[in-house]
């Protein structure tokens, strides 16, 4: 009898799955899956990763935070606040931060990380903006990923804000003003968050539980289902190299990106690690408890709420009353007009459709230059925020550049309309000028042209269009 | 390497740069070390023990104080009363480099002291006889309580003066000077005596030890214990936002056009045609499209 | 293992792999050594790094390059397959539809008990009727400072000085805050028609809490008699009832009355001239109602 050789054990294992539920099949196409190689279409990764480093310190973390209001004598390490009475949260989290090993390179970790996954899916948004990649069939994933975006500052907030620190605890107040702004239903919905008047003790063990559970619980369905839709439609691609709009041209998954993802893993981690570990973030021991009747001045929110901070500065002093009855000012720069703006943002997909009449699948991507109107509009959109979040830190402009704190609002008031107007125009001259370099293109925005048929057409034979229409 | 303008590079190197002069000059309010004393020209500086301390604070004034303030610190229309400001505030005034101040502005900047101590001595003594304002405080920080400072600095100070120490905004052009270097005297000094726009901090609302106790803790935001690392200045998340995405996402930039860099060469644009509206570009196919798997 | 060129290309990732290992195992040194936050994160940063970059020039040097190719094919469904999935659906659907009566008792159930589900929701905090507009000044109510004390005439603060005080026994209240200054007697403090007499020995004394967003007016500026938020730079003016002068607030600081007592220390004459704090839409509706 001849010996059978045993197959090695991992094999084995691999066909006892495969037994049990055909793995095999889907993999394959799986592996060879193609990704498109361009610089930018890895800055949704670098978000992602972020994400993944959030998760990993956040654990670590929560084995250590204690998300309650009871007041404490603290008695750690940093001599400064022995003594004083502080809220446990806060005593954890200087416990965190001078006596737990690695504890503090945990906490900076986390929190640059949060401030850099923001970033990068800012980023990320603007070159999904700018390429037209939220066009059909990808709406649906353009309003997952602002959705995405809206959770990841919403947990950013209540992240900082779990520390009962002065600075943040200062933040929430503002919050809270915010929403009890909005008529008839504000105050109902602060009492309900706060469980009544601020300041409660409710608040920090409330904001423990959206933070650790909820908003994440939230961000990672969302982010399955970007992910998923992203597997489903396949990524878009720029034009050249043989990319139309009915394939894929890239590198395969398995095992070229697959190895480039996973190294981009690890490097976006490093960077993490570095400014964790060398940039002091957060410095909580300073700012010192929180105590409802101190500030600090130079108060100001993390850079992503920044833009929120600004548009209440900027706001003129304007409040309506009627009888007895008020729309208080905080609403307009807190509540309207970030509504506003974030509606306009939702929409966008649909707006555009409307405007160039075009309702075609598209899987190659514009150049910037290439939409000329499209870029000036969301250069403009973003020099708004941009201003806006200058302003958010308009004191600390003031005293760095030796000039009046009332001059400089006044300023970035003018630049507010000034400077997206102005950059838009600029920009959309700049692309144009681009686009004659390249030769004779077609603006569907301002050249007379129809708009295309409508994919509910049958296909036509049209040997030199390439679209995918049915 | 291609000639491309390396984008990333350049902002990282920006933001680096950006980063570290902030850091650097973030000290609040600039010190203003830069700015010239202003020295009167005939400031005598002889041998003080053998001059009567007096005599020569009435020549330092009538030199460079008078025109201000008068004689016997009356006031003009250029500078205030002085007296009953004490040996207190004209201490305080003549050692920040506050006094002598060329012009009347809303705010006398810090600069370097004009006199050298024995010439502040004098100085002092002239001003304090001008009426009965309070003498030189008596401030011992090596015995005063931490931790209670910092409550008190945190109840009362840091409003204006930044939790860091770092200063801040005031209305109209004032701002409200970082602490990191004065001496623990003057920063008592200034709380009985309420220069500009700071309000008088008496000893009603501080005992002696209290300030004491609040002098030690703006000694100790000189350098205050930062086991993060770098401190950035400790202006708070405004320069963390910075490092967040000139240092962060500047990083994570290079190293994405790193990772791709080699296939981006290989995959040279074809120029556009185009054909439709809405920007969607027909593509001349390239020569180096390869026959892949397809789905089944 | 290859031979040539290629063994030269595997140096590089192979140092890079080696420096993940040194700095793996330094790192863990350090941190059984007591740990230090500089080291920790540099350590860490050189051995993520180096397996990221020895993974990405593991890709690039000798993992096939592509470009490669693979058709997008069609995304909806085809008009026959959506038949099929119109025909399967209504093999449930009709019967449910034919049970119109069934189906809209159902219906009915699913909003009560959607109703019922509302209520723990009510449980998560008191109507704001009840929190939102109290606060504890009253005639007679002590001022204390800080620290309990209470305000004894002739004593704290001193002209041109500011401190913070609340009602006796209520130190923890943030609503009732309240700055208490006492003004230069040259000064020109003009009182609001109908409080003449709300201040006392050049003290005057106005709620602590921003009406714009909250926050605690912690600026005074003595020489300018202006009070300032360092939130958003909101500014009032000490002399003329705290009335706005910049900034986004729209509403004066409210005043609170002060005198003395017979032990001839501070009290509040009565509550708050306005509703201190932010705004929300039925702020001076629900004052009246709690100020008859």
């Amino acid at each position: 009898m001849t010996e059978k050789k045993r197959r090695p054990l991992l094999i084995r294992l691999a066909l006892w799955v495969d037994d049990r539920t055909g793995a095999a099949k889907t993999g394959t196409s799986t592996l060879h899956k193609i990704f498109p190689n361009h610089w930018s279409f890895l800055l949704g990764e670098v978000a992602l990763y972020s994400f993944i480093v959030l998760l990993a310190t956040g654990v670590f973390l929560t084995f250590f935070f204690e998300a309650s209001a009871g007041q404490v004598v603290y008695d750690g390490s940093y001599a400064p606040l022995h003594g004083q009475t502080v809220s446990q949260a806060y005593d954890s989290a200087l416990n965190i931060t001078f006596d737990v090993k690695a504890g503090l390179l945990m906490r900076q970790v986390h929190h640059w990380a949060a401030l850099v996954f923001i970033a990068a899916i800012v980023i990320h948004m603007l070159r999904i903006f700018f390429t037209g990649a939220f066009r059909r069939p990808r709406e649906m994933n353009w309003v997952i990923g602002l959705s995405l975006f809206l959770m990841s500052l919403g947990n950013g907030f209540f992240g900082y804000s779990l520390l009962d620190d002065q600075l943040s605890g200062t933040g929430i107040r503002i919050a809270y003003s915010v929403m009890i702004s909005i008529p008839l239903v504000g105050p109902w919905i602060a009492s309900f968050l706060f469980g009544g008047n601020f300041p409660s003790d409710e608040m920090i063990p409330r904001m423990f539980a959206i933070h650790i559970l909820i908003i994440p619980a939230v961000i990672l369905a969302l982010l399955t289902v970007h992910l998923g839709m992203l597997v489903r439609h396949k990524h878009t691609h720029f034009a050249g190299g043989g990319a139309r709009d009915d394939n894929v041209v890239g590198e395969r998954l398995w095992p070229t990106y697959a190895f480039k993802a996973g190294g981009l893993l690890f490097i976006v981690t490093a960077f993490l690690a570095l400014l964790g570990g060398i940039f002091q973030i957060n410095p909580v021991w300073i700012y010192g408890p929180f105590q409802p009747e101190n500030v600090s001045s130079a108060s100001q929110p993390d850079w992503y709420v920044g833009w929120l901070e600004g548009s209440l500065r900027l706001m003129p002093n304007w409040e309506i009353r009627i009888g007895d009855y008020q729309v208080p000012n905080p609403f307009w720069g807190g509540v309207l007009i970030p509504g506003i703006a974030f509606g306009l943002l939702f929409a966008w997909p649909w707006i555009e459709a409307r405007i160039t009449g075009d309702r075609l699948e598209h899987h190659v991507l514009d150049r910037p230059r290439d939409m000329a109107w499209r870029t000036a509009i969301g250069i403009g959109a973003l020099l708004f925020f941009t201003v806006m979040t200058i302003a958010g830190s308009d004191d600390v402009l003031a005293v760095k550049l030796d000039t009046s704190v009332n001059a400089t609002l006044w300023t970035l008031r003018v630049l507010l309309i000034v400077a997206p107007l102005a950059g838009g125009w600029v920009t959309y001259r700049v692309c144009r000028e681009l686009q004659k370099r390249d030769g004779p293109q077609v603006d569907p925005f301002l050249d007379d042209v129809p708009p295309p048929a409508d994919p509910g057409d049958p296909p036509e034979a049209a040997p030199d269009n390439q679209e995918i229409t049915a | 390497m291609t000639g491309r303008p390396r984008v990333a590079h350049i902002l990282v190197l920006a933001g680096a740069v950006t980063v570290m002069v902030m850091a650097m000059s973030s000290t609040g309010v600039a010190a203003q070390d830069d700015s010239q004393p202003i020295a009167p020209s005939s400031v005598v500086s002889g041998d003080v023990s053998e001059i009567d301390t007096l005599e020569t604070g009435e020549q330092l004034y009538s030199t460079s104080c008078v025109s201000c303030h008068a004689v016997n610190g009356t006031g003009t229309v250029d500078g205030p009363d002085i007296t009953d400001v004490g040996e207190l505030g004209a201490d305080f005034m003549l050692r920040t480099g506050r006094m002598p101040l060329a012009q009347p502005s809303p705010q006398a900047p810090v600069k370097p002291p004009a006199y050298t101590d024995d010439e502040i001595t004098a100085l002092v003594a002239h001003v304090g006889s001008f009426g009965d304002g309070p003498g030189i405080p008596d401030v011992e920080i090596d015995n005063a309580d931490l931790s209670n400072g910092g409550a008190l600095f945190r109840e009362n100070c840091q409003a204006c003066h930044n939790a860091s120490g770092a200063g801040g905004a005031l209305s109209y052009g004032r701002h409200a000077p970082e602490l990191h270097h004065v001496a623990p005297t003057q920063v008592v000094e200034a709380m009985r005596f309420g220069p500009g726009e700071m309000p008088v901090f008496g000893a009603d609302i501080f005992s002696a030890d209290q300030a004491d106790d609040i002098a030690k803790y703006v000694e100790y935001l000189k350098e205050p214990e930062s086991p993060g690392g770098y401190g950035l200045g400790f202006l708070g998340p405004t320069t963390e936002g910075f490092v967040a995405w000139l240092v962060g996402i500047g990083l994570a930039v290079w190293a994405i056009r790193w990772i791709t860099r080699e296939t981006r060469a290989a995959r040279a644009p074809t120029p556009i045609e185009a054909t439709a509206p809405g920007g969607s570009a027909q593509v001349r196919p390239a020569a180096t499209t390869e026959e892949g798997d397809s789905n089944p | 293992m290859t031979t040539g060129p290629e063994n030269k290309q595997e140096r590089l990732p192979a140092l890079f792999f080696v420096v993940a290992i040194v700095a793996g195992l330094a790192l863990f040194g350090v941190y059984i050594s007591g740990g230090q936050n500089q080291a920790e994160g540099i350590l860490l940063f050189i051995c993520l790094g180096s397996i990221g970059a020895g993974l990405v020039l593991w890709a690039k040097r000798f993992l096939p390059p592509g470009p490669e190719v693979e058709d997008r094919g069609r995304l909806a469904s085809t008009d026959e397959e959506r038949d099929a999935f119109a025909a399967d659906f209504a093999v449930g659907s009709q019967p449910i539809e034919r049970r119109g009566f069934l189906g809209k008792l159902l219906a009915g159930a699913g909003a009560a008990l959607g109703a019922a589900l509302i209520i723990p929701i009510r449980s998560l905090g008191p109507s704001p009727r009840a929190s939102f507009n109290e606060t504890p000044w009253a005639k007679g109510v002590r001022a204390v400072d800080e620290q309990g004390n209470p305000i004894i005439r002739g004593t704290q603060p001193q002209t041109n000085g500011v401190i913070t005080v609340f009602p006796e026994g209520q130190l923890d209240d943030e609503f009732a805050q309240t700055l208490l200054i006492r003004l230069p007697s040259d000064g020109d403090f003009t009182p609001a028609p109908g409080r003449e007499d709300w201040t006392t020995d050049n003290l005057v004394a106005y709620s602590k809490v921003c009406t714009h967003a909250g926050c605690p007016v912690g600026l005074y500026e003595e020489f300018s008699g202006l009070l300032l938020c360092p939130c958003h730079q909101s500014t009032f003016d000490v002399n003329d009832h705290a009335r706005p002068v910049f900034g986004p607030a729209a509403v004066p600081l409210p005043q609170l009355p002060l005198g003395w007592n017979d032990d001839n220390e501070l009290v509040a004459e009565g509550d708050f001239s306005d509703p201190p704090g932010p705004g929300f839409w039925n702020q001076d509706a629900l004052w009246k109602d709690a100020h008859q």
